[in-house]
């Protein structure tokens, strides 16, 4: 119970838990996450729409995840046994990747800008179709977000 | 019941692309009673002596969507763009209302059929064999709100395939065969597609258009340029272009060197200073009847026309990459910009003014057509639905003894209209029931729609797709040539939006690679290295008109305003199958010569899929309905004159799509334009006559 109250606060230590499980998640680091401007709604936005005892878990794994792990390798090779390889864990983490690179949510977008910051688009230096219009004759050139 | 009884001189029916323009054009002249004919407006003096041509529209959509001045429209398309944001699925119809006392065709509704049990899923009833995969949409300004505006000319030999390639096709209900030649040619249409061009703003190169036609290319487009320059080709486009200019692909009988074009398309780049001044297409008077010509008189540059809200917005494409379902700033045409030259006229102080001779009403669904002894079209009637949310409606009849009526509701809509028309006459003393327009029994036939076969691969290095327009280049080799004697023609536009078609790209990739546990780095580079590299070919192939595949009407069927829906009946023959056939095999060399790892995949689950000589094949819809009330040149052969009039009343017209008696490879909207705008020649002929009396 007490847990579940913190998680409620965004200023709270469990913010924290998730937006470094998320970048290490992603593969996208803290700040560009911080970019999208939409770190707190979907924060929010999964507590409203998870059974809090689930998410409490998934941030609860995530923590000790982190605690125990003091080089990226160990990061990553834990993160493979304690989440990715437990079957409620992965699914978990496949939901909130997919909402960072797509902005969906069970297939459902949060709102109408989390379709514009999904950092799927980013990947492939493109941008969402139908925002963020990058002007007339950009597609005939190499994007300019490429290093060559 | 009401009844409407201030008289228009016209109805028409639907405010597509069709219905537009034939008001813009009709508007753009007036009767000069003195003289007794009709003259464009800008010829006009001030006097009293002038008869405006009153026009009244009916369009099945939201009244919403046809507010048209400055701040509606820009807030209804806002909210049209806020929908396509939010929709999960983001298929063409996925921004606009889905309407229950409306409803369109989506392909989201398509599934396989399992005959004898139709597919009654969506709007459409679908017995099949083979579902019809295309969608379109019943909005202000019709279905070229998410049309791709990729605008090529016919070709010559689409026209005549009778007399080229001797094809013939049956005849409904009988073993005879019906020759399929168009009662207009290339040459007859050429001066309208200029005009069609210039209405829905093309840009293009002429200089680097390059078909397989034995006509040259001084003979197929003249001295001519398009109104705006070329839409700048894809860097994905080059890189392919690269690979594959110069060589040839083999099919079973024949060589073919591969054409790399670029495409002409209907959305906005820089305005060619070749082509110069903007243009006016007037009615001059012959004889007896006009001729529209292309007017060069006018003294302002062409410009582009952005955005209906706000002209200087879309002035430009600015790559927004989603012109089908939305383009977000209006840099692509649609039928709304058509409309609002209609229903704005400038004033003597040069200023916009509602033009008050053009009445639309909206939310207003026509469903029936009678007939009066003379076998005129006497009453259009409609069912008026009160809000977005019921489906409560109120009748409404609008005498048309002494109007014009134009449908143009588009090749589901008009047939399905027609044939829920029946009337009784007395002949030789015995009462016949007959259908509207109907005589030749070819309403409803020929149901046509390209066949696209999509194939898909990574290329070796990353072109960086998803960016721009949504095909920029298209592969014209296959367009004509001997072997349509014994399959399809098609063409092979080259899609810039990566698999995000077939295969649902780029959410299908990153749940790939979360199921297959990559995370982190690893799935960031998994990601980039995928996406980076998709490419898509298309092979669009033609259909030909085959008289079982049909829309028809039944009382078991009909929608929340108790209007029948769609009936479709439709199959495939060996002559497309054929063509898929050979297509693959290009396909396949191409990949090979580019080096591109196939990852195409056709499956049994797939809606539209078939086996051909031990092979599967699937195929998407193209959005080109076509054929349902073809042009011919007898009341025997078709619904149709070259007109676009009916045969079989005086003042009936049926336009858009469904009068093309054969598809070809082109996509259909230009040429669509192109011979609904000659139809106005013989609607002011008609008007003439009509004011006269
Ligand atoms: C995804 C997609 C992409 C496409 N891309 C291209 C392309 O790149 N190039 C190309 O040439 N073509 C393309 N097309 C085809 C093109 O959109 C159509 O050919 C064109 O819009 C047809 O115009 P129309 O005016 O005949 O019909 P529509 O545009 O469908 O207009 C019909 C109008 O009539 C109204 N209406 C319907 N029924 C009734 C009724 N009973 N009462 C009153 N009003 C009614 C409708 O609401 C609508 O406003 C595409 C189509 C799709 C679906
Ligand atoms: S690329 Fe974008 S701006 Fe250009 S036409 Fe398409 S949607 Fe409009």
């Amino acid at each position: 119970m007490i847990i579940i109250n913190k998680i409620l606060n965004v200023d709270d230590y469990y913010f924290d838990v998730f937006m470094s499980i998320s970048e290490s998640l992603t593969g996208f680091s803290v700040n560009e996450l911080q970019a999208t401007g939409l770190a707190e709604t979907y924060y929010t936005y999964i507590l409203g729409h998870l059974d809090a005892a689930t998410f409490v878990e998934f941030l609860t794994v995530s923590k000790n995840v982190f605690e125990t792990s003091f080089t990226e390798d160990q990061l990553r090779n834990t993160i493979a046994s304690e989440i990715m390889a437990d079957p409620g864990m992965n699914d978990m983490a496949g939901k909130v990747v997919t909402m960072w690179y797509l902005g969906t949510w069970e297939g459902t977008y949060i709102n109408d800008l989390s379709y514009k910051e999904g950092l799927v688009w980013n990947l492939m230096h493109a941008h969402p179709p139908g925002a963020k219009q990058p002007g007339f004759k950009s597609w005939s050139i190499k994007p300019v977000t490429t290093k060559s | 019941m009401s009844k409407t009884d201030n008289k228009k001189d016209v109805i028409i029916v639907g405010t597509g692309i069709a219905g537009s323009l034939i008001a813009k054009l009709l508007t753009d002249h007036v009767f000069d009673v003195e003289k007794g004919k009709m003259i464009h407006r800008a010829d006009a003096k001030k006097s009293e002596t002038i008869r405006e041509i009153s026009i009244l529209m009916y369009e099945a959509g939201l009244e919403a969507g046809l507010e048209l001045d400055s701040a509606s429209s820009m807030t209804t398309y806002n909210e049209y763009m806020r929908t396509f944001y939010m929709q999960e699925a983001k298929v063409p119809n996925s921004p606009y209302p889905n309407l229950k006392q409306a409803p369109s065709p989506n392909v989201l509704d398509i599934e396989p059929i399992i005959p004898p049990f139709p597919d009654k899923k969506g709007y459409l009833v679908q017995f099949g064999p083979m579902p019809f995969a295309s969608d379109a949409i019943r909005v202000g300004g019709g279905t070229t709100l998410h049309w791709l505006g990729t605008t090529p000319r016919m070709l010559p030999n689409d026209f005549r395939l009778t007399e080229k390639y001797g094809i013939e096709i049956d005849s409904p209900d009988s073993d005879q065969k019906t020759p399929i030649n168009w009662p207009i040619d290339y040459n007859l249409l050429k001066p309208y597609y200029e005009m069609a061009e210039f209405e829905i703003g093309v840009s293009g190169d002429v200089s680097k258009q390059e078909y397989p036609i034995s006509e040259s290319m001084e003979q197929y487009y003249g001295d001519y340029v398009f109104p705006m320059e070329e839409i700048p080709q894809s860097y994905m486009d080059q890189k392919i272009i690269d690979g594959l200019t110069g060589t040839n692909v083999q099919l079973n009988f024949q060589t073919i060197p591969l054409l790399m074009v670029p495409s002409p398309q209907g959305r906005n780049s820089t305005p060619n200073p070749s082509y110069g001044k903007t243009r006016l297409i007037k009615a001059e008077a012959l004889q007896s009847g006009y001729q529209l010509v292309l007017d060069r008189s006018e003294k302002e540059e062409y410009k582009a026309l952005g955005a209906v809200w706000n002209p200087y917005m879309g002035e430009r494409c600015e790559g927004n990459a989603s012109c089908v379902p939305i383009c977000p700033v209006q840099a692509k045409y649609n039928a709304l910009k058509t409309l609002k030259k209609a229903l704005y006229k400038m004033n003597d102080n040069e200023n916009l003014q509602r033009n008050p001779y053009l009445e639309i009403k909206a939310q207003s669904v026509v469903y029936r057509l009678s007939v009066d002894e003379n076998e005129a079209i006497s009453k259009v009637h409609v069912r008026r639905y009160i809000s977005k949310e019921k489906t409560d409606f109120v009748e409404e009849v609008i005498d048309t003894s002494d109007s014009i009526v134009i449908l143009a509701a588009n090749a589901f809509e008009n047939p399905k209209i027609l044939l829920n028309s029946k009337y009784t006459v007395i002949e030789n003393g015995q009462k016949v029931e007959k259908i509207v327009a109907n005589r030749s029994d070819q309403v409803g036939r020929n149901l046509m729609d390209h066949m696209v076969m999509l194939t898909w691969g990574l290329f070796p290095e990353p072109i960086y797709s998803y960016r721009g327009p949504g095909s920029t280049t298209n592969i014209s080799s296959f367009r004509d040539g001997d072997f349509r004697s014994e399959f399809s023609a098609w063409i092979s536009p080259l899609d810039n939006w990566g698999w995000s078609w077939p295969a649902f790209s780029p959410g299908s990739d990153v749940s790939e690679f979360l199921s297959e546990g990559l995370f982190g780095a690893a799935l960031r580079d998994a990601l980039t290295y995928r996406l980076s590299r998709q490419v898509l070919f298309h092979f669009e192939i033609e259909q030909l008109p085959n008289p079982n595949n049909r829309v028809t009407i039944n009382d078991q069927y009909v929608d929340a305003l108790g209007i029948p829906r769609p009936v479709v009946n439709y199959d495939l023959t060996d002559y497309e199958k054929r063509a898929m056939e050979q297509a693959k095999l290009a396909s396949d060399q191409m990949f090979e010569r580019l080096e591109i790892e196939d990852f195409t995949q056709y499956n049994a689950s797939d809606n539209n899929t078939f086996v051909y000589n031990n092979v599967r094949y699937s195929y998407n819809g193209a959005g080109h309905i076509v054929g349902t009330h073809r042009m011919g040149f007898t009341p025997e052969d078709s619904v149709t004159n070259s007109y676009c009039k009916s045969w079989d009343h005086p003042n009936l017209y049926i336009v858009g799509a469904g009068n093309m008696t054969t598809l070809g490879t082109s996509n259909p909207t230009l040429t669509l334009s192109a011979f609904t705008i000659r139809s106005v020649e013989s609607i002011l002929t008609d008007l003439e006559t009509q004011f006269k009396n």
